[in-house]
């Protein structure tokens, strides 16, 4: 492999994320190339020694989507912080996928519910002095906003929980970087 | 098998190898990879993800240096955290390989 086939297959497996995190890391290589010839070392025997470029690019998007993750916290960066996590190895996905449906739809039931009892508080407070005429205004419209506060706070809960569970996902993925992608790279290497 | 077994060693020992390494003396990238992929065998760019993640963690920090030939070079430098973690983790290796050499000698 030529120093520019390394550099292009880094590029592409680094795709989609942000500019400057590409240019940081392909800078690295390429410095690490320069310093290589200045070494007098051959251009390929340095591709060879690097590694694959593929793998490499894998571990380093999913380095810099966990740390987009904990500088700014927003659904974005989680989904790209999760992607990169599942992209370290079928492995990973075959164990979380089924965690991840169930608190899923767990969060997303709660979401749901908590717009809903947002949405009947505001129609009972807003309409219901004049449909329901047996209790008194005063009581319709505090038991209207009681529950608009109630869904709010429901909302409240569950983003705690979505963050919790990103957090959890995040540390998960380092572990594994950690401890499974070794256990990967082993396979490659032997097969 | 056995050779399996040493990439996983290895990979388990390479982020205490660096911070040894740069305890000693600010290094740049390539200086790392290559006295590393001199002493323990192994693919040298794994090196540049590993110097990120030892950044993210706050161990290591970075500077640039001018250099004569070429764009300035980047340098890697431990942090207090850093060196506080390289003691930490080379008291746990030193106990951990002399309980092993125990074993391993007792076998014999």
């Amino acid at each position: 492999m030529t120093r520019q086939n390394f550099i292009d297959r880094l590029r592409a497996g680094l795709a989609g994320l942000p500019t400057p995190a590409i240019a940081d890391a392909v800078a690295d290589y390429e410095t690490h190339f320069d310093d290589a010839s200045a070494a007098g070392r051959d251009e390929a025997a340095v591709a060879a020694a690097l590694g694959d470029p593929d793998r490499l690019a894998r571990e380093l998007r999913a380095e810099i989507g966990l740390r987009r993750w904990e500088a700014e916290r927003n659904p974005s960066a989680a989904a790209n912080a999760v992607f990169a996590v599942l992209g370290l190895g079928a492995i990973d996905i075959l164990i979380l996928l089924p965690i991840l449906l169930w608190v899923g739809g767990v969060l997303l039931g709660f979401y749901i519910a908590s717009v809903a009892l947002f949405g009947v508080g505001g129609v009972l407070m807003v309409a219901g002095p004049f449909v329901i005429h047996a209790a008194p205004v005063l009581a319709l419209v505090l038991a209207g906003l009681g529950l608009m506060a109630g869904g709010a706070s429901l909302t409240a809960l569950a983003t705690i929980g979505s963050v919790g569970c990103i957090n959890a996902l995040v540390w998960y993925g380092r572990l594994h970087m950690r401890l499974l992608k070794p256990a990967l790279d082993a396979q490659g290497i032997v097969g | 098998m056995v050779e399996a077994v040493q990439v996983q060693l290895k990979k388990g020992v390479l982020e205490l190898c660096v911070l040894a390494l740069i305890s000693r003396a600010d290094a740049y990238g390539y200086e790392i990879a290559s006295r590393l992929a001199e002493g323990i065998e192994m693919g040298e760019g794994t090196i540049y993800p590993l110097m990120r993640r030892l950044q993210a963690e706050g161990l290591v920090e970075t500077y640039l240096v001018e250099s004569t030939a070429g764009p300035s070079r980047k340098y890697y430098r431990l942090t207090k955290a850093g060196a506080a973690r390289f003691d930490a983790q080379k008291t746990e290796w030193t106990a951990f390989s002399a309980a092993v050499n125990a074993i391993l000698g007792g076998a014999q």
